[in-house]
C-alpha cells in the first residue's frame, strides 16, 4: 500500500488562508457593483446560437403556436427570466401566440409573473386565452409531453387560471403537439435532453429552440450540432445577445458590464494562484 | 408471499415489454396504450409529491421529537409549511376550490421570501467558485494546464469586454497602419475573435468530449433499463417482505 | 462534529461580533426606512405590503450571505424557514394544478352519475395506483406501493429504450460522421470545416474509448486513451468557464435586486 504524505498546516497558515478567503469573498460583490454605480453599459454582439432561435421565432407567421416550457425557479431566474422576457416580447410583437407552462411548479409563481409583467407592459391589447396562455404545471415529466403528444387540452384541460382550455382561441388551431410551430425550452436542468428532445421533438417533429443555464450550455452542443435543437441561448450572455437582437437592451444587457469585471477578477485570480504556484516551486527546487 | 415480491417483478417486465413494443408498431392503437399510459402515470406522479413531502416533513419531525442539535431550526420547517398552506387554503377568504388569488398572502409570500431565498442561496456559489479559483485552479501538470486554458479562453470569450479589449488592441496597432491592416486583413481579426475562440472550444474539442460521455451514458441508462426489466435490479421495490 | 479550530469563536470575538450584528441591523433599518419610505407610508396596503416585503427580502438575502463570513443561527434559521415556506408552496401547486383536475373535480365533483362514470374508466386505476403508492410510508405495509413503482418504472424503462437508442445513439452517432467536404464552400470554410469534424470525431472515439474498461489501455490504446483524456480535460475547462458565469449571474441578479429595488436606486 503506498504511504499517505500527511501535511499538517499550522495555525498562522490556516488563519492566513482563512483571510485571503474573506478578502476574495468581499471584493467580489464589489467588483460586480462598481459597474452599476458607475452606470458603465457594455453590450456585444450576438452569437450565431443565439440568432438561430430568433430567426426561427422571426420566420413564423402571425398567430403561429410558440410553446414556452420554462423550466426554472427562482433559483436561476437571474439568467432565465430576461431570455424569457425577450423571447415573449418578440412574440407578442409579431402577433405570435405564447403557451407557457413549466416541468417545475417552484418556479410557477415567477412564471406567472413574467408572462402577466410582459403582457401588460408591452402588448396590453393581448388577452389570456385569446392571445397567449398559461397552461401552469402537471406532475409527470415525460408523461405530460406523451399526453400532450395526443392532446395539448387533454393533458391541460383547464389553464393556470382554472379556464377550461378546450376552445380558447389561441389554441384553435392547436390540437397536439404535432400543431406547434415552434418551442422554446427555457430551463435550468434535465428537461431540454432528458423530457423535450426525446419524447418531444424527436417523437412528434416540432423544432426546439434551447435557453439554459450556463452550466448546461456546453452538454447542448451535441444536439445543436445533430440538429436535434436549433440554437442555444446560454446563460446571461445568451439573454443578452436576445435583447439586443430583440431591440429592447434590459437587465441582461445591463449586466453584462458587471459580469465581465467578474470574469476579469476570476482570471486575475488563476493568474496570481499560478504565479504565487510557479514561485513556490522555484524556491522548492532551489532548497 | 407471491403477491408481494413476485408480482410486482412480472409487471414490471409486461409493462416494459408494452412499452418497448408501442414504439415498434405504428398503429393507431399503440398510439392509444402510450396516451393512455401518460394520462395514467400523470396522476400517479401527482401522488408521489406527496411521499417526498412526507419523508422531508417525517425527517426535521424525528430531529424535533429526539431533540436532535438544531432542533429548534427544523420547526421553522413546520412554520414555513404551516403558514404557506394555511394560506393557500385560505386562498383570501375564497377557500382551496376557486384558483389561487393573484395578489394572496400566498403569493406575497411566494415574491418575498421563497424568491429571495432561493436566488440567494445559489448566488451564494459565486463566491465559493472564486475562492476556488485561486485556490484550486494551478497548473500542476498538463492536463491541468489544458483545463485552465479551456477555462480562461471560454471566461474571456464569453464577455463582452473581450470585444472592447480586441478594439482598443486595433486602436493601438492602427498607430502603425501596415500592422493595423495585417492584423485586420491578413490574419482577419475581428472583435469578436474571442467569442469565435470560445465557441470553437465548446463547438469541438468540448461537443466531442460531451458526445463521448452521451453516448457511454445512453448504453449504461439501456443496461440498466434491462436490468429492470429483467428483475435484477429491484432497489424500486423497498424493504420488507 | 466539532468546529474547526478557526471557527470557535473567542468571547472578545464573539462581543465584537454581536456590536457588528447591531450595528449592520441599525443600518438596514435605517436604510430600509430611508429608501422604501414612500412605499411604507403609502397608505394603500398594496403599497405597504410590497415595500414590506422587500424589506423582508433584501433581510432574508443579506442574511443568508452572512454564512460567507461564518455559519450562524440566522442563517440556519431561514434556512430551513425557506425549506418549509418552498414545501407549503410545492404543496398548494400540487393542489392546485394536479389533485384538484385531475382527480377532485372529476371524480368528487362530478356534475352527474354519466360524467362520474367515464371519469372513472379514464382516471379509476391510477388514482387506485396512486393511494397505493402512499403506502411507501408504512414501513410493515408498504407492498401495495410496489405495484405502482412496478408499472411507473417498468413502462419508463421499456419505453426508454428505443428512445434512448434513437435520440441519444443513432442520432448523435449519424451527426459525428459528416461529409468532410461540402459543395460551394470556400477552401477557408472547407479547410476549417474539415479540422473541426475531425476533432469532433477523434474526440468521441476516444473519448468513449478512455471510458472503456474491459480492454488494458497499453500501446496504442494508451495513445488513444491519452488523446480522450485531453478532450476530457478541455472540455472540463470550459464547462467550468461557463459554471464561472452562470454563478457570477447569479449574483449580478441578487446585486440587481439590492441596488434597485431595495436601495430604489433608478435604473439607467
Amino acid at each position: 500500500m503506498p504511504e499517505t504524505a500527511i501535511t499538517t498546516v499550522s495555525d498562522a497558515e490556516l488563519r492566513w488562508q482563512l483571510m485571503i478567503r474573506r478578502i476574495i469573498h468581499l471584493l467580489l460583490p464589489i467588483v460586480v457593483m462598481v459597474p452599476f454605480l458607475c452606470e458603465i453599459d457594455m453590450p456585444g454582439k450576438p452569437s450565431p446560437l443565439v440568432k438561430q432561435i430568433y430567426y426561427d421565432l422571426e420566420a413564423l407567421e402571425p398567430g403561429s403556436v410558440v410553446l414556452f416550457s420554462l423550466d426554472f425557479d427562482p433559483g436561476s431566474q437571474a439568467e432565465l427570466a430576461p431570455m424569457t422576457v425577450a423571447a415573449l416580447r418578440q412574440c407578442f410583437k409579431n402577433d405570435l401566440h405564447p403557451i407557457v407552462m413549466t416541468h417545475w411548479f417552484s418556479g410557477l409563481g415567477l412564471h406567472k409573473r413574467l408572462l402577466e409583467e410582459t403582457a401588460e407592459e408591452f402588448a396590453p391589447d393581448k388577452k389570456s386565452g385569446r392571445d397567449y396562455v398559461l397552461l401552469g404545471f402537471r406532475p409527470g415529466g415525460q408523461s405530460v409531453i406523451l399526453s400532450m403528444g395526443d392532446s395539448i387540452t387533454g393533458a391541460f384541460d383547464k389553464d393556470y387560471y382554472g379556464k377550461i382550455t378546450e376552445g380558447m382561441d389561441a389554441l384553435k388551431d392547436v390540437d397536439s403537439l404535432r400543431d406547434i410551430d415552434y418551442a422554446l425550452v427555457l430551463s435550468a436542468g434535465g428537461t431540454i435532453d432528458g423530457m423535450w428532445i426525446p419524447y418531444g421533438s424527436d417523437r412528434y417533429g416540432f423544432p426546439i429552440g434551447a435557453g439554459c443555464t450556463a452550466v448546461m450550455a456546453p452538454d447542448l452542443y451535441p444536439f445543436e450540432q445533430s440538429k436535434q435543437i436549433t440554437g442555444i441561448i446560454g446563460g446571461l450572455r445568451g439573454a443578452a445577445d436576445y435583447e439586443v437582437l430583440v431591440g429592447a437592451p434590459d437587465d441582461a444587457t445591463s449586466a453584462m458590464a458587471a459580469q465581465s469585471f467578474a470574469h476579469l477578477y476570476i482570471i486575475g485570480l488563476v493568474i496570481v494562484a499560478n504565479i504565487e504556484e510557479f514561485v513556490r516551486k522555484r524556491s522548492k527546487k532551489r532548497e | 408471499m407471491w403477491y408481494k415480491r413476485y408480482l410486482p417483478l412480472v409487471l414490471v417486465f409486461l409493462i416494459g415489454l408494452l412499452g418497448f413494443l408501442t414504439q415498434y408498431i405504428p398503429h393507431w392503437g399503440s398510439e392509444e396504450v402510450v396516451s393512455y399510459m401518460a394520462r395514467s402515470l400523470l396522476i400517479i406522479v401527482a401522488f408521489a409529491m406527496f411521499i417526498g413531502a412526507y419523508s422531508l416533513l417525517h425527517m426535521h419531525l424525528t430531529r424535533i421529537r429526539r431533540q436532535q442539535a438544531g432542533w429548534a431550526y427544523s420547526l421553522l420547517v413546520f412554520v414555513g409549511a404551516t403558514v404557506m398552506i394555511a394560506a393557500g387554503l385560505y386562498n383570501e377568504g375564497t377557500g382551496p376550490m376557486p384558483p389561487l388569488a393573484p395578489r394572496g398572502i400566498n403569493t406575497w409570500l411566494y415574491d418575498h421570501v421563497q424568491v429571495p431565498c432561493s436566488a440567494t442561496m445559489f448566488s451564494i456559489l459565486a463566491f465559493f467558485i472564486a475562492s476556488a479559483a485561486y485556490r484550486t485552479f494551478r497548473a500542476k501538470n498538463l492536463n491541468a494546464l489544458l483545463l485552465l486554458i479551456a477555462a480562461v479562453i471560454v471566461m474571456f470569450g464569453q464577455v463582452t469586454i473581450s470585444e472592447r479589449f480586441v478594439n482598443w488592441g486595433l486602436y493601438v496597432a492602427n498607430l502603425f497602419p501596415p500592422l493595423h491592416d495585417f492584423i485586420v486583413d491578413g490574419l482577419g481579426v475581428t472583435d469578436t475573435i474571442f467569442r469565435k475562440l470560445a465557441h470553437f472550444v465548446m463547438a469541438a474539442p468540448n461537443m466531442a468530449a460531451k458526445r463521448g460521455i452521451m453516448l457511454g451514458i445512453a448504453l449504461g441508462a439501456i443496461s440498466q433499463s434491462l436490468r429492470i426489466l429483467f428483475g435484477i435490479e429491484r432497489s424500486y421495490m423497498g424493504g420488507g417482505d | 462534529m466539532p468546529e474547526a479550530p478557526l471557527e470557535r469563536a473567542s468571547s472578545t470575538r464573539q462581543i465584537v461580533e454581536i456590536v457588528a450584528a447591531v450595528v449592520l441591523l441599525t443600518i438596514f433599518l435605517g436604510a430600509s426606512a430611508w429608501r422604501q419610505s414612500d412605499g411604507l407610508s403609502s397608505g394603500t396596503l398594496a403599497g405597504t405590503a410590497e415595500a414590506l416585503g422587500i424589506i423582508i427580502a433584501a433581510g432574508l438575502t443579506l442574511i443568508m450571505y452572512s454564512f460567507l463570513y461564518r455559519d450562524n443561527p440566522f442563517f440556519k434559521a431561514v434556512e430551513n424557514l425557506y425549506v418549509g415556506v418552498g414545501l407549503g408552496y410545492g404543496a398548494v401547486m400540487t393542489w392546485h394544478q394536479a389533485l384538484k383536475p385531475e382527480v377532485v373535480e372529476p371524480i368528487i365533483l362530478a356534475p352527474s352519475f354519466g360524467a362520474l362514470g367515464s371519469a372513472l374508466i379514464v382516471r379509476g386505476v391510477p388514482i387506485l395506483l396512486g393511494f397505493m403508492l402512499l403506502t411507501r410510508i408504512s414501513r410493515k405495509y408498504s407492498w401495495p406501493s410496489r405495484y405502482s413503482y412496478a408499472i411507473m418504472i417498468g413502462w419508463y424503462a421499456g419505453m426508454g429504450i428505443p428512445i434512448t437508442i434513437h435520440t441519444f445513439i443513432l442520432e448523435q452517432v449519424n451527426a459525428a460522421i459528416n461529409p468532410l467536404f461540402a459543395p460551394g464552400a470556400s477552401p477557408l470554410a472547407t479547410f476549417l470545416s474539415i479540422n473541426t469534424q475531425i476533432i469532433v470525431l477523434v474526440g468521441t472515439v476516444s473519448v468513449l474509448y478512455y471510458f472503456f474498461f474491459s480492454l488494458e489501455h497499453k500501446g496504442a490504446g494508451k495513445v488513444v486513451s491519452r488523446v480522450g483524456i485531453i478532450f476530457l480535460m478541455v472540455s472540463f475547462g470550459a464547462s467550468y468557464g461557463y459554471t464561472v458565469m452562470a454563478r457570477i449571474s447569479l449574483l449580478i441578479g441578487r446585486v440587481d435586486f439590492l441596488l434597485y429595488d431595495w436601495l430604489q436606486r433608478p435604473r439607467p
